[in-house]
């Protein structure tokens, strides 16, 4: 077991070198850079750049050599544990992205939509299962559908509407109330949960469709296999069957989708978090990549791949603790 | 345009008639579907509605009795139309004995079995009419649901003491409980809500599957698996008993090393040892009835009669009644003290082994004999019965085996043959017994 793990983050530590390497030729292939679009805004108001001035910018941002040089010395310095400064506003990149208010605000909305997303989806899937084809089973169906058809910018913009400004009961957008002077933590913490509610209500209303497919799905193949046939012959009690019997071999093919869970909680919920007004980590990362911020977007990408890789590795390991069939070597 | 052609376009009609008949419209499809939710929905809720016991008790016809299937109507309601799988059985399971079912695939063995069990696939499966007696051996209770314990005793007749400390230290006196009182009673499967079936299933009546490899939960262990039968069905039981039980039963079975074999899970094990587990599941609460559907089909031939004796040996141990359902003569042969013929949903002949083997009366009890492999015989192609089971969707009102009959005579076109008595055990639907007595 040790053994495999340890294949595993070597083999890991390759995939991440050649996902950096493609990245930062894509980041450096992009048809407008930092320092164009820089020297654009320059001469629209009205200066003008010499030819060595553009030279020297490019050197100053270490732009200046061939992708492959340029490649290198990021390395270098990420493996120097230098990540850099944002080319933006020159501040140091790992304290503008992991604070509290960055990755901070959408690893809060995410994990809570997470949680409710599974709390939600896979009672709901396995009801619309044990009741295959039943009014019930057809309401919930229905009913998910339309979360998933539904886009997130109208979706969130009509809870917006009918939530807080019709009826008043939730912050429009934002993060917290400035008219507030908060005169104790429990104002500060209820005061930021009514500010998070409809985004993560979003969220969670938006996710939990494919979540429940997949749970139903999964239910109804294992309902129709014989050890279940076995359980109710036993004697034993229909929810037992489900719960017991039916339900450990439904998490089965639920826990492949733990590799994609673990990047998505840091990922941020870009186009939610623009409709929210929220300062989460999507809609900054959006702004990075359109502005050509390499130091900022890669880091972050990287980021994210590490998060994949160790969702991929849980995934594996985790199979083998759901199904004892599964060996890992 | 020759002859030929003509032929051809003759021929491609009468092709297109014929499939026709195969497919439905969409009316009549909506049409039958609404019919079939009608009624899926009725039974349904007659499953699962609530009804004082007076309802569903019964009394037995035969007190030698375990089972008593009578008129037993088991029909699944498909798209395509009512598929009448079992189409009024009745057959008896005496005490102590082995009722052996045989027919062909798809005759209704195990659908008859299903139903015994309360097991058919809802809510397209349903046990449409009939009744199905069972001579339960139930723990008595007092007034507050308890089984009522009986003591061990020594030679004087007194009850036998014994100390037990607990948890906390505390020395209680207590009886040694040696069992729990039981009655019989007689519960008719068929009209039963499907909570109080919980209380037969695995307890009273318990079922071996086909299939060995897939009837067992991939994730659970043996042990876990087999003490839960223990833990649901014997009152008091703990998870120390029960383990002891469960291995006590696997050593049964015949399984070397159980205390391995209940540490490890189902993919660990081999086919045999599957079904032997299977088989100490079926055993761990000594039913009254033991259900064995196909029990050695997917096992090879030496270990089929390691079970089989095995099946014999716990028959006479626990004082059980085993209905074997199989498609093999020579298992039949072997085991059961009885056989019952299935053919389309029907029986078509039933009585004592020794009858059904050596005086075979129907033309399909024939047929199957005669298809049995033989050693002494130097034919090169095995003979088989010519034709086809009838479409289950519209059985034709005749006798089902017209068709394939080769003693066909006037009279088959005629109403289905009822069952006619032969001798004290021996039953036939068939007409060509009929005009003897005529």
């Amino acid at each position: 077991m040790f053994k495999y793990i340890l294949k595993r983050i070597g083999i890991s530590i390759l995939i991440l070198l050649g996902v950096s390497m493609i990245l930062y030729a894509l980041l450096r292939c992009m048809p407008a850079d930092f320092i164009e679009s820089k020297i654009a805004n320059l001469a629209q108001t009205g200066i003008t750049v010499s030819e060595e001035f553009v030279k020297e910018m490019y050197r100053s941002y270490g732009l200046d050599g061939s992708i492959l040089q340029g490649y290198f010395t990021w390395l270098g310095n990420v493996l120097r544990l230098d990540f850099g400064t944002s080319f933006i506003n020159h501040r140091p990149v790992l304290s503008e992205i992991f604070n509290a208010d960055r990755i901070g605000t959408s690893f809060f909305v995410a994990a809570i939509a997470t949680v409710f997303e599974f709390l939600i989806a896979i009672p709901l899937g396995v009801t619309a299962a044990t009741h295959q084809y039943s009014f019930r089973d057809y309401l919930v169906t229905v009913l998910v559908l339309i979360g998933i058809s539904l886009p997130s910018f109208f979706f969130g913009q009509m809870l917006k509407n009918l939530f807080a400004n019709k009826l008043g009961w939730f912050p429009v957008s934002g993060m917290k109330d400035p008219n507030i002077n908060y005169t104790n933590k429990f104002m500060e913490i209820s005061d930021f949960l009514k500010h998070m509610f409809l985004p993560i209500l979003t969220v969670v209303i938006l996710s939990i469709g494919s979540r429940m497919r997949m749970t139903r799905t999964n239910m109804l193949e294992v309902l129709n296999a014989d050890y279940i046939r076995t359980a109710r012959a036993k004697g034993l009690k229909e929810s037992k069957v489900i719960y017991k019997h039916a339900f450990r071999n439904t998490m089965i093919p639920l826990v492949t989708s733990l590799a994609g869970l673990i990047p998505s909680l840091f990922s941020g919920a870009m186009i939610t978090e623009s409709v929210f007004d929220l300062t989460g980590i999507g809609s900054y990362a959006l702004n990075a990549m359109t502005q050509g911020d390499i130091p900022v977007i890669m880091t972050y990408n990287m980021f994210l791949a590490v998060l994949s890789v160790i969702g991929v590795l849980l995934a594996d390991l985790m199979y083998a603790v759901v199904d004892p069939r599964v060996k890992l070597a | 345009m020759g002859f030929k052609s003509i032929l051809s376009k003759f021929k491609k009609n009468e092709r297109q008639e014929e499939a026709k008949k195969h497919y439905l419209t969409g009316k009549e499809i909506k049409v039958i579907a609404k019919a079939n939710a009608q009624e899926m929905r009725r039974l349904e809720k007659a499953k699962n509605r609530k009804v004082p016991p007076e309802e569903y008790m019964s009394v037995m016809k035969d007190e030698n009795n375990v089972l008593e299937v009578e008129n037993l109507h088991s029909y699944f309601f498909t798209d395509q139309g009512v598929v009448k799988a079992v189409n009024g059985v009745t057959f008896n399971i005496p005490v102590n004995s082995t009722v052996g079912v045989v027919g062909e695939s798809g005759c209704g063995k195990s659908v008859t079995a299903m139903s015994v069990m309360r097991l058919l696939q809802g809510p397209s499966g349903q046990i449409v009419d009939g009744s199905i007696r069972f001579k339960a051996y139930d723990y008595k209770t007092d007034e507050e649901g308890r089984p009522v314990p009986t003591y061990e005793t020594d030679e004087n007749g007194e009850i036998v003491y014994e100390t037990v400390v607990d948890k906390n230290g505390k020395e209680t006196h207590k009886p040694v409980i040696k069992g729990y009182e039981k009655v019989e009673a007689v519960y008719d499967i068929a009209k039963m809500p499907i909570k109080e079936m919980y209380k037969l299933r695995g307890r009273q009546i318990s079922m071996v599957f086909q299939e060995p490899m897939t009837s067992l939960n991939p994730v659970f262990t043996i042990g876990n698996q087999l003490d839960e039968v223990t833990l649901l069905h014997i009152p008091g039981a703990t998870k120390e008993t029960a383990k002891k039980r469960s291995i006590e039963m696997l050593d049964m079975v015949g399984i070397a090393m159980p205390d391995r074999v209940y540490a490890s899970y189902p993919h660990e094990l081999s086919g045999g040892m599957r079904q032997r587990v299977m088989i100490a599941m079926a055993l761990a609460c000594e039913p009254r009835l033991i259900i064995a559907d196909e029990p050695t089909t997917a096992l090879d031939v030496t270990i089929q009669a390691q079970v089989l004796d095995l099946f014999n040996d716990l028959k006479t141990r626990i004082n059980g009644s085993i209905l074997l359902i199989t498609h093999d003569l020579g298992v039949i042969a072997e085991m059961a003290d009885y056989v019952v013929v299935m053919y389309a949903g029907r029986i078509i002949e039933q009585g004592t082994a020794l009858e059904i083997f050596r005086n075979p009366m129907h033309p399909y009890t024939k047929g199957l004999q005669k298809s049995k492999p033989t050693m002494n015989s130097s034919t090169d192609t095995l003979y088989n019965i010519p034709g086809n089971v009838p479409n289950p969707i519209n059985m034709p009102n005749y006798c089902y085996f017209k068709e394939r009959c080769r003693y066909c005579t006037d009279k088959c076109s005629g109403e289905y043959p009822c069952m006619r008595q032969v001798s004290p055990t021996h039953f036939v639907a068939c007409h060509l017994y009929e005009s003897k007595e005529d």
